[in-house]
């Protein structure tokens, strides 16, 4: 609260009132002073002058008595003083320094003696004067006069109240004047300040300040009228690109939402339409062979599996399809999955089918990630059926599954003493239909490893591989770690 | 009624997978009548009689309906709906026969109240065994409320 009481706290139109009347205070206190100054002099040498006039006059007169030492004569010529009321005391003196005669006003006081020079001039409340009496160049006697100063004083006094009324009188005027004009000054500074207040404070930018005039202030309000509506400008368009980017993400996702429901309709529909003709195809080649059998010969039969086979073969291309296009599009269930239990799971399934190489599995205990269930099994059922068919042709099998932590992310390692394949064609690998062996050499629909990389991403992690020369193939899937953020990241991204 | 003389009701607009679909139930249960009906409105027809027509009598001794899912004109679905929510037919067994495993479609039958959801294997041998064993269960081994003349609605 104090503080409001600074200097710097104070509106400005009280500072440029301070302002301008301390200076006229001065100014008129300057005037009024030297004026009194003035005026006091002016009296005095007027005093002066009257009183050596009187001076002159009365030694001219009293010479000739002075020389006869007439005293009587004297007397009645300083009688003539009388009539002047602020004379205090007139003194003659002789050639000898004795007073001839003397006029003494009110107060009773000896004339001076001349053995000292007493004090002329003004002194006190005295205007002396001594003068000395002369007749044909000779002296011939001494003059004293002493004069009250009330009269001047009395003056001076009612000068100085006079101009120091009028002077307050002025000053009052003036601050009057004042008041008025400082708010040319400060009112286009208040309004400017009152203006960017409430800008600032309700972010209402069509607000102007009026201009006056074209001096500094003008250009003062000028310019902080265009740079507001600068502001005002850019936000407009800050807005208006803001709209245009909300419209076209609203219209990007309609076309994508357009785009899903269509794929869904199209995998749907592969699903279905391709499959019909499929069965038919197969199912009929079935009742072919089994209904008319005796009326094929060996090529017959052959050809007849051999277009069975090829429609099994596509059914699985199918099936591959779907389930890539399934684990794009599916919504995810984010939740922590015992992947050393699942991979135990699908091992076990692996197992039952028919090979008989003798193999040696590893798995790391506890392995925790987190993700969706159903994708990931997906993710990790295609690793390790690769990992199967591909040590397939080997006399013994060896597959290692460990996982290696790091800050915020778990990678997990599927390492098989197979068949590995060349790395200068890594690059394709996890492209869906790309196949880096034959048919002939290893059965597959060069999608599993798509469904890898996919299942991979949406979970925002990677998968990679590499195949040393004879020491068959690793493959390396990174996921985010299961930490608290991770999986909110995770679950946000499948609430979508 | 014996359980045997139960008759399955076939809707399947497909020709193939009608000749497929009756050649694997035939071998599996000889005996059982096979009804067959083309399309959504057919069935419908069938189970519920038209303008034209009176509902078949053979719908009492049904055992079990085989309903694909994508029919023209009106689909699986809405047929399963139309049995449902008739008190001539919603205890009917109703199995749905499709050849996409869409989760969503899958979904959708149970919660329409279909009693079982098959997909139709693209390997004849597995369709056959499919076949088999739908025939052996639903007219041999599952019970349905008493048919002919008890069944009085």
């Amino acid at each position: 609260m104090s503080n409001h009481w600074r200097w710097q706290y104070w509106p400005l139109r009280t500072k440029l009132l301070l302002l301008t009347v301390s200076i006229s205070t001065l100014g008129i206190l300057l005037v009024c002073t030297s004026l009194v100054v003035v005026e006091n002099r002016t009296y005095e040498a007027q005093l002066e002058s009257e009183l050596g006039v009187i001076a002159d006059i009365l030694t001219e007169q009293s010479a000739a008595a002075l020389l006869f030492e007439d005293s009587q004569q004297v007397k009645t010529i300083l009688s003539s003083l009388n009539q002047i009321e602020t004379i205090e005391q007139v003194c003659v003196y002789n050639v000898s320094g004795d007073v001839m005669s003397a006029l003494n006003g009110t107060g009773y006081e000896p004339c001076p003696s001349l053995d000292v020079d007493p004090a002329v001039g003004f002194v006190g409340d005295y205007y002396r004067l001594l003068e000395p009496v002369t007749l044909d160049g000779d002296i011939v006697g001494q003059f004293y006069l002493m004069s009250r100063l009330e009269v001047l004083r009395e003056h001076i006094w009612t000068f100085i109240v006079i101009s120091f009324s009028v002077g307050v009188g002025i000053l009052v005027l003036l601050i009057w004047v004042a008041s008025r004009l400082q708010r040319l000054i400060s009112e286009p500074i208040v309004e400017l300040s009152n203006a960017a207040d409430r800008i600032s404070n309700e972010h209402d930018y069509s607000i102007r300040v009026p201009v006056y005039g074209k001096d500094e202030l003008g250009i003062l309000g000028s310019a902080f009228n265009e740079m507001i509506g600068t502001i005002q400008q850019q936000n407009q368009k800050i807005l208006q690109s803001k709209n245009d980017l909300e419209r076209t993400v609203a219209e990007r996702t309609s076309e994508l939402s357009l785009a899903n429901r269509e794929l869904e309709a199209f995998s749907f529909s592969v699903s279905h339409d391709l499959r019909q003709p499929l069965r038919a195809v197969e199912g009929f080649g079935q009742a072919l062979e089994e209904d008319c059998r005796d009326q094929l010969d060996d090529t017959g039969l052959d050809y007849l599996a051999r277009i069975r086979a090829a429609t099994v073969r596509m059914g699985g291309l199918i099936d591959g399809m779907l389930v890539l296009s399934r684990v794009s599009r599916q919504a995810m269930e984010v939740e922590r999955v015992d992947l050393s239990a699942m991979l135990a799971e699908i091992l076990e399934e692996l197992q039952d089918t028919t090979d008989t190489v003798p193999s040696e599995v590893t798995i790391q205990p506890d392995m925790q990630v987190v993700g969706d269930e159903r994708m990931l099994r997906i993710a990790f059922q295609n690793l390790l059926e690769n990992a199967w068919k591909y040590t397939s042709k080997n006399e013994k099998r060896a597959i290692d599954v460990s996982a290696c932590e790091e800050h915020n992310s778990i990678t997990i390692a599927l390492k098989d003493n197979g068949v590995g394949f060349d790395m200068k064609y890594v690059d394709k690998l996890f492209v869906a239909f790309n196949r880096l062996h034959t048919p002939a050499q290893f059965s597959g629909t060069g999608l599993g490893l798509a469904t890898v990389d996919r299942v991979v991403r949406r979970h925002f992690g990677r998968v990679f591989a590499e195949s040393p020369i004879d020491s068959g193939a690793c493959f390396y899937v990174e996921l985010p770690r299961p930490e608290r953020g991770a999986e909110s990241g995770l679950q946000q991204q499948a609430t979508r | 009624m014996a359980k045997g003389e139960c008759s399955i009701l076939v809707v399947e607009d497909n020709p193939d997978d009608q000749i497929l679909t009756m050649r694997a139930l035939r071998k599996a249960s000889s005996h059982s009548p096979i009804i067959l009906q083309e399309d959504g409105q057919a069935a419908l027809g069938f189970l519920f009689g038209t303008e034209s027509s009176k509902r078949s009598p053979q719908v009492d001794t049904l055992g079990v309906i085989l309903l694909d899912l994508k029919l023209p004109k009106v689909s699986g679905l809405e047929v399963l709906r139309r049995i449902r929510s008739s008190p001539q037919t919603d205890w009917l067994p109703v199995v749905m026969m499709t050849s996409s495993d869409e989760p969503n479609e899958l979904r959708e039958a149970y919660r329409l109240g279909a009693n079982s959801f098959v997909t139709k294997q693209i390997d004849y041998s597995k369709f056959s065994e499919q076949m088999c064993l739908l025939a052996r269960y639903w007219l041999t081994v599952n019970q349905v409320p008493m048919v002919g003349s008890s069944r009085s609605f």
